[in-house]
């Protein structure tokens, strides 16, 4: 732990991180503070699947399920319910975390691909309750125009309103990552067997986490609602989840800000590259398959080793060997 | 602490290139005044549309298809111009993701902006984008989808259909088959929203049409489910009078694959909207079942007029096969928005949006009115039944009627009580 | 309810479970072997049902191209899966699982937007072979002549794969690299040799689940999509990398589904789902034995 000096500068850093995207709306066009509010949202869904897939080693392949959850909570507590848009800031997030309460009680009874394919599939039920239930969620047509406080009128005020939440939500994950919490999530992660033996209770951990990340994914649903003022049923389809998979996966899924890198890459690809081609989804896999072979670790995690701040040994090792080690010990 | 450091560089190298990024189109694009004086007949510069559509996956088919006929029409359209101006368009697609599809008709009028916007085979991507047009007052085209939201409850000022939609098939095969002896029904679909909003349309309608029809069952079946062999000896099993498919695009091709490999084309009758369409029967060749009821909005051999002629020639030539239902919506659509912008002479959106209400053009299969009341395009309806004939290798729609489209549409008295006005 | 209905519903139901074994049998057989979870199993699926209709109207479209076709079609997707292979997976075997989902999921959307260029976004059909057209009476049942050959040839292709696995060398040296693949290469054996062929039969099984496939369906876009998932299901249900597992669930999928029509006919989209949702919750780990 090199702390001090890195500390300072890393300080700084963040200072100056805030202080851009605090000016961003003042000399960027407005669709393009759209896009970056868009990049904030996608950001803080794929880092809250990434403190259970990245910190936590679990399959969590259906983490789109609680982002849209979140989404359509607030969408049907103001158009159905017919209550303040506020209260449905709030009722997101707890409904998406009393949904992955309910999801993860069934599965951190199971293992990797186990876990994640009995995920898939107890989300899709939530999934086709959402597209068949037409009298209240309106099927895959989705909820459109749903009005949203005048405080959230502008595209500006949208924008830091986005911002200052994320911001809000970054810090509570960098806690919980840092944590006595988070340190025996890594732990559980590395060694489940190890940590069973010293009296760790794995399931109960892997369960909490899992139901602080579904609280923040339902959190992004929510600032997606003041974003686009549009629900859908594809939110909670397993395509979304696959692509905040990638996500964390392109940017890094052993460092802490490697997700955000990664969606900012998925929604740049497909903003600006699908106006040049039609085959974008071709461009995207080739630079999948590119980043595999050349940046293994991520573009964050590339980065990192560049600055001479390789990931700590255990990383490295669970980098190099899980298959093998996760064979044997299931 | 050395992870928030690299959240810093990072974000940091993220806003710079997206700063970046916004730099090429601002200086390329200009700006441009939308204004011109009414009594100049010139435009001052080209009218722009943005296209949003699906050009990959399963629904391609129409997204590709719209397009061409689009593109016809505007090689047309350009050779003499629209006061002065040509028509430009770009396309984005959108992968029938509604979300994606919202976000680039965000990029079309805030970045490209576009004079109109077009799309899309998507409803619930045309039901998002009309209600952002709104906020925005942007007019939008949509062509292909056929939820009867879009100009139905959801309409709006600033929204127009090319297409026909749910309401006005769903009257037409339900009126059509309630002069057959058929009472027990059987409704089969997608179990997503074209599906559902058809079938309960068709079943609304049969009900009023034919009071004493009774429902066996109902199937509901995943889109893009392979294989529905199994789907269709239940409902064979149950032994109904006719079924009625709720079903479009890749689906409609299995069912129909399906209806003639159980053997149920000999046995029980069915009907569907868009069961003659060509773009499906052509590839089953003559795998697909006899005796079919189907409707549609446009066939290229049908009516056999000088102008259906030329424009099924002049697309054939084009694109080496005849025109669909969604090419006759593209080229429709190109139309209307010239005529539109000559009769406006003017790029104002509000001015467009005038001209359009109630502008009537020549199209392939005769005059087609732009309904001033819900913003719906007022196209007939053509009812036939598959069959074999020997001069084709595929199937083709015969005993062909027609219903004009005031027949099947709702009122507008409909349309408001639908609005809640 | 009528027992010949009952009855050709299973059928029925049996023979859909034929196709949904032989694509999931490859995906386990490679799961097992490579422990890849590899996603673009089904583009190679697609790929198989495009090319035989493809060779099919090559041939010009008759009984005997039909056949050649179904024999011909694997092959085109072997081959695109070996390029695949060689050329890059066998350089990956011993990273994540995720990361190889990651990338298998990178060259399912290669393939998709190459089968785009290739065929375009049209739909394609071919027909049986005249000899399979039509129906057939089983027991007083009518069933398509389809369906029962399909029901012949899942059987076949299991007892190919029994033969594979346990009679040759190179299926044994496969099954024994399953479970550990370094005292194998210890062995002096060379493992990526024995990869490499295994992956060759999963390939195989997509490819011919997807020739088997086009006769019943419309040949579309997004093929790959629908039955990845339905794949990973049976897979899971049965015990991973377990051949024997994909049959077991390929049928209990295929039969709860047919059955359930049955039943709650409007329902049909929860199926799958569910079924995958009990049998994890009472055998966490598969039917049968899974060497994950």
């Amino acid at each position: 732990m090199r702390q001090g000096i890195g500390e300072s500068r890393s300080r700084g850093a963040v200072a100056a991180v805030l202080a851009t995207l605090l000016l961003l709306p003042v000399v960027l066009p407005v669709f393009y503070t759209y896009i970056a509010a868009l990049i904030l949202v996608t950001a803080l869904l794929a880092m809250s699947l990434n403190l259970v897939l990245g910190y936590g080693g679990i399959y969590q392949f259906h983490h789109a399920v609680f982002y849209g959850v979140g989404a359509y909570a607030l969408a049907l507590t103001v158009t159905k319910a017919g209550l303040s848009a506020w209260i449905g800031f709030l009722a997101g997030p707890l409904a998406a975390a009393a949904a992955g309460c309910l999801i993860g009680w069934f599965c951190v009874r199971l293992t990797r691909l186990y876990f994640g394919m009995l995920q898939i599939s107890l989300g899709s039920l939530l999934w086709i309750i959402v597209l068949r239930w037409y009298p209240v969620t309106g099927g895959d047509d989705g909820i459109h125009g749903i009005p949203m406080p005048s405080l959230l009128a502008s595209p500006t005020s949208v924008y830091y309103f986005i911002l200052a939440v994320v911001a809000l939500c970054l810090v509570v994950l960098y806690r919980v990552t840092s944590s006595p919490f988070g340190a025996t999530l890594q732990a559980v992660r590395d060694n489940p067997q190890r940590c069973e033996a010293v009296g760790v209770n794995v399931r109960r951990h892997q369960l909490v986490a899992i139901v602080i990340a579904a609280g923040i994914a339902g959190v992004a649903g929510v600032l997606y609602v003041a974003l686009e003022r549009s629900v859908f049923a594809s939110m909670l389809f397993w395509v979304l989840s696959l692509e905040i998979l990638v996500m964390c996966l392109l940017g890094g899924w052993f460092t802490f800000a490697g997700p955000i890198v990664g969606a900012a890459i998925i929604v740049a690809l497909r903003t600006f590259v699908g106006r040049y081609t039609e085959n974008w989804t071709m461009i995207l896999g080739i630079m999948m398959i590119l980043l595999i072979f050349f940046m293994p670790e991520g573009v964050m995690g590339f980065l990192l080793d560049r600055l001479g701040r390789r990931p700590s040994a255990v990383e490295e090792e669970a980098l190099a060997y899980p298959a093998q080690t996760a064979g044997k010990g299931g | 602490m050395k992870r928030m450091k690299g959240l810093a560089l990072m974000v940091l190298v993220v806003g710079l290139s997206v700063a970046f990024a916004a730099q090429a189109p601002a200086t390329t694009l200009g700006t441009a005044p939308t204004s011109l004086l009414a009594q100049a007949p010139r435009l001052e510069r080209n009218i722009k549309v943005g296209i949003v559509d699906t050009y990959s996956g399963p629904a391609a088919v129409f997204g590709t298809d719209a397009l061409n006929g689009f593109k016809l029409a505007l090689a047309e359209i350009n050779k003499e111009g629209v006061l002065g101006a040509k028509i430009d368009f770009v396309t984005r697609d959108e992968r029938f993701s509604p979300e994606i599809g919202l976000s680039m008709a965000r990029e079309l009028i805030l970045q490209e902006k576009v004079d109109v916007v077009v799309g899309t085979i998507n409803s619930a991507t045309a039901l998002a984008i009309s209600s952002y047009v709104k906020d925005q007052k942007v007019p939008f085209v949509v062509w292909i989808s056929k939820s009867e939201k879009i100009t139905g409850a959801k309409g709006h000022r600033y929204v127009f259909s090319t297409g026909e939609n749910t309401a006005m098939a769903g009257r037409a095969i339900a009126e059509a088959m309630a002069r057959r002896p058929y009472v027990k029904y059987w409704l089969a679909a997608d179990d997503y929203e074209y599906g559902h909003e058809i079938t309960n349309s068709f079943w609304k309608f049969m009900k009023r049409a034919k009071p004493e029809v009774t429902l066996a069952g109902q199937t509901w079946w995943r889109p893009g489910e392979p294989d529905l062999v199994p789907y269709l000896t239940a409902i064979m099993g149950a032994k109904p009078d006719v079924v009625f498919f709720g079903t479009g695009g890749a689906s409609m091709a299995n069912v129909l694959k399906a209806v003639k490999t159980t053997g149920m084309s000999e046995r029980i009758p069915a009907a569907i909207h868009t069961a003659i369409d060509h773009a499906v029967l052509k590839p089953l060749g003559v795998g697909a079942p006899e005796g079919v009821v189907g409707t549609i909005d446009y066939l290229w051999y049908y009516p056999d007029t000088p102008a259906n002629r030329a424009f099924a020639k002049a697309f054939q030539d084009a694109y080496g096969g005849p025109p669909g239902f969604p090419a006759f919506h593209g080229y429709n659509t190109a139309y209307f928005i010239a005529q539109a912008f000559k009769k406006a002479r003017s790029l104002e959106r509000e001015k467009f949006i005038d001209a359009l209400e109630g502008l009537s053009i020549n199209t392939p299969v005769g005059q087609v009115e732009m309904r001033a009341c819900d913003h719906q395009a007022v196209l007939p309806l053509f009812l036939g039944v598959t069959k074999r004939t020997p001069q084709y290798d595929f199937l083709v729609a015969t005993s062909i009627t027609t219903l004009r489209g005031e027949e099947v549409m709702p009122s507008c008295d409909d349309i408001k009580k639908a609005r809640g006005q | 309810m009528d027992l010949s209905v009952v009855g050709s519903q299973l059928l029925v139901g049996l023979s859909r479970a034929m196709i949904l074994f032989i694509v999931s049998a490859g995906l386990s057989f490679v799961l097992g072997v490579l422990r890849v979870p590899n996603i673009f199993h089904g583009s190679l699926y697609m790929i198989g049902a495009f090319s035989a209709f493809s060779i099919a109207t090559w041939l010009g479209g008759q009984s005997t191209g039909l056949w050649l076709a179904m024999l011909a079609a694997p092959v085109v997707a072997v081959a695109i899966g070996m390029i695949v292979e060689r050329a890059l997976l066998a350089h990956l075997y011993r990273r994540e699982h995720l990361m190889l989902i990651l990338f298998t999921w990178g060259v399912m959307l290669i393939l998709n937007d190459l089968v785009k260029l290739a065929w375009g976004p049209t739909y394609r059909s071919i027909m049986p072979p005249a000899a399979l057209q039509g129906s057939a009476s089983l027991l007083g049942i009518a069933l398509p002549r389809y369906n029962l050959f399909l029901l012949l040839i899942g059987p076949l292709v299991a007892v190919g794969l029994w033969l594979f696995t346990q009679r040759t060398r190179i299926g044994k040296i496969a099954r024994a690299a399953a479970v550990d693949q370094e005292m194998v290469a210890i062995l002096g054996i060379n493992v990526s040799r024995v990869l490499a062929v295994a992956f060759l039969v999963g390939c195989y099984l997509a490819g011919l689940g997807g020739a088997l496939v086009a006769p019943t369906t419309s040949i579309t876009l997004g093929m790959d999509h629908s039955i990845i998932v339905d794949a990973f299901l049976i897979v899971t249900i049965g015990g991973l990398g377990n051949i024997w597992g994909a049959l077991v669930g390929a049928l209990v999928f295929g039969v709860t589904q047919s059955l359930g029509l049955l039943v709650w006919p409007q329902f049909a989209v929860v199926f799958p789902y569910l079924t995958v949702v009990i049998v994890l919750l009472l055998r966490p780990r598969g039917l049968l034995r899974s060497v994950w």
